[in-house]
């Protein structure tokens, strides 16, 4: 272009920067058209930073709806149309849009009076925060767990991974899960994955209990204090014993929490409630039992110095009175679909009437969006009960819903029906 | 799958585009329909200092104002990059980016129904008789 008039002497700062007592010419741009690769994204004024330094994407699948994620949060897009005309007028130099410009055309666009139309908006993409959608994640980590065989057979893990199937990377997991960094990164924690060989796994159910068995065996052995393990020597052991150095540190981190270690590397305590409860999953799996027989066992099962109680199992088990006897079964919070509407259908297939106490481990809702969402729950959702047990942890904050814009009350009002025989009775919910 | 936005703007320095948008649909006279470019659509003034402004379309006059909007609008742009090595049929391979390539912070809105200048001038006509 020969002449390289200042970019305000037309398109939108024309428009924009009006002068009172004067007027511009309104024209279709000389690329008018349906331009259908232009798209308007309505965003909070908080989020651009987040875009202008390059943290945000769409994830999805072409079968889902798409949702953006920024660093923190997911938030789903909405396609909002508009029955009125929308003029979209770009800058007088529009880069990018005139790349298949033709010569002719540019005597055109440096007409100075006026302002050119390139597209008419049919409407706009706005956002509203979600909950992350990680039930497919526990589904694909699911498919293939890590099981006692994997050690000894790196020929086939070797083979399955020349032909990549159920194995999943950090890039492929963002490519599949439409949640943000940081959200699929607290669902991986809270699922108890781990990175093997780069790609994400849950390590099968079998083989942790093989795994916690014989740590506590060892501890017996050789006098650790449950409360204080040396993360250096409880791993050399276990590895002696043929558990690879990076499960048996998992297991610590699984079963345990990090104290103020000395000077010898880490120190960790096993947390008496995810040890009972791993124990008490394992008898629950061979089906319904009398209460009595299932404290019992439980009981000879924990270890010594742990003392198993009932309560540690709230969003785990269910009883039922059949006659005079309380028979308990597993019914696990994990187990049940983040979704509000599929989580209180399936509640309700399991019983028309909830009293509150029994309902609540299996609502809870978390509604402070203002925590980092590392904080917030991870609601996930998916039964898979097809590969037999695998490991699943429960620490409190994984099994909570997460309902961004509804609070708890909310969501009982539009799920169930709340009913009060008598005033000092307890209330009883059931499906609406 | 993932489309990464980008923004090759730099800090705060996206080029603004402006709206205006009126209400229903204007309507090119036939002869026209099949080349809509460099057309004009209409006449945008602004008859004094407030942000007031009247839009006129062939015999129309709309009354309107500038409304900066509750949240900022983002202009994006579809970008395909397909290697060239590539044959068609890993077309749906190829990477897509979303490039912002705009911000709209106001729009000149003409939300009541146009003045019809013959009319009116007709209705004077006929006054002056």
């Amino acid at each position: 272009m020969e002449q390289s008039q200042p970019d305000c002497c037309g398109g939108a700062a024309a428009v924009l920067n009006l002068q009172p007592n004067s007027s511009i010419s309104v024209a279709y741009h000389p690329l008018f058209g349906p331009h259908d690769d232009l798209i308007l994204l309505e965003l909070d004024e908080k989020l651009l930073p987040d875009v202008l330094h390059h943290r945000v994407s769409f994830r999805g699948q072409p079968d889902e709806d798409a949702v953006l994620c920024t660093r923190s949060k997911t938030y789903a897009v909405k396609f909002v149309g508009t029955s009125n005309s929308v003029f979209l007028i770009p800058p007088s130099d529009p880069s990018g849009l005139h790349e298949n410009e033709q010569d002719g055309d540019k005597v055109q666009r440096d007409n100075k009076a006026a302002a050119s139309v390139i597209k008419v908006a049919p409407g706009s993409m706005e956002l509203v925060e979600v909950a992350p959608r990680l039930d497919k994640l526990k589904m694909l980590l699911s498919e293939n767990p890590y099981k006692f065989d994997e050690v000894f057979e790196m020929d086939e893990l070797n083979e399955m991974v020349d032909c990549n199937t159920s194995l999943y990377r950090w890039d492929d997991l963002i490519d599949k899960v439409q949640a943000s960094d940081d959200e699929l990164r607290a669902a991986l924690k809270s699922l108890s994955a781990l990175e093997i060989d780069g790609y994400w796994r849950l390590v099968d159910e079998d083989y942790m209990d093989g795994l916690l068995n014989m740590l506590l065996h060892n501890s017996v052995l050789n006098e650790w204090s449950l409360d204080a393990l040396h993360e250096d020597e409880v791993v050399g052991v276990l590895h002696s014993d043929g558990f690879p150095c990076k499960i048996a540190s998992h297991c610590l981190q699984v079963y345990g929490s990090e104290v103020e270690g000395g000077s010898r590397g880490r120190v960790w305590r096993l947390d008496e409630r995810r040890v009972c409860m791993h124990f008490a999953r394992g008898i629950l799996r061979g089906g319904k039992i009398k209460m009595e027989s299932f404290m019992g066992e439980w009981a000879r099962k924990a270890p010594e110095g742990m003392q198993v109680n009932f309560d540690m199992l709230e969003g785990e088990v269910l009883t039922e009175k059949l006659g005079i006897q309380t028979w308990v079964y597993s019914y696990s919070v994990s187990s049940l679909p983040s979704s509000p509407a599929e989580r209180f259908s399936l509640l309700f297939q399991e019983r028309p009437k909830w009293e509150w106490k029994d309902l609540q481990p299996y609502i809870r809702f978390i509604f402070s969006l203002a925590l980092p969402s590392v904080l917030c729950a991870v609601p996930f959702a998916f039964s898979c009960k097809s590969k037999g047990g695998f490991y699943f942890s429960c620490d409190c904050f994984s099994r909570d819903l997460r309902v961004p814009g509804l609070t708890s009350d909310g969501l009982l009002l539009k799920y169930t029906r709340r009913t009060q025989p008598t005033l000092d009775a307890d209330p009883v919910f059931s499906a609406r | 799958m993932q489309i990464r936005v980008k923004c090759s703007c730099g800090e705060g320095k996206c080029p603004e585009w402006a709206i205006v948008e009126l209400q229903g649909v204007v309507e090119v006279q036939p002869d026209f329909q099949d080349r809509l470019q460099n057309l004009q659509i209409g006449l945008l003034c602004r008859p004094s200092s407030q942000e007031n402004y009247t839009f006129t379309v062939g015999y129309h006059e709309l009354t309107g104002s500038k409304v900066p909007l509750k949240k900022p609008l983002l202009v994006l742009k579809k970008i395909k990059h397909s290697n060239a090595e590539e044959d068609s049929a890993t077309v749906n391979l190829s990477r897509v980016e979303m490039e912002v390539i705009g911000i709209i912070r106001h729009r000149i809105l003409f939300k009541i129904r146009p003045k019809a200048l013959i009319s009116s001038k007709l209705l004077l006509v006929l006054l002056s008789f």
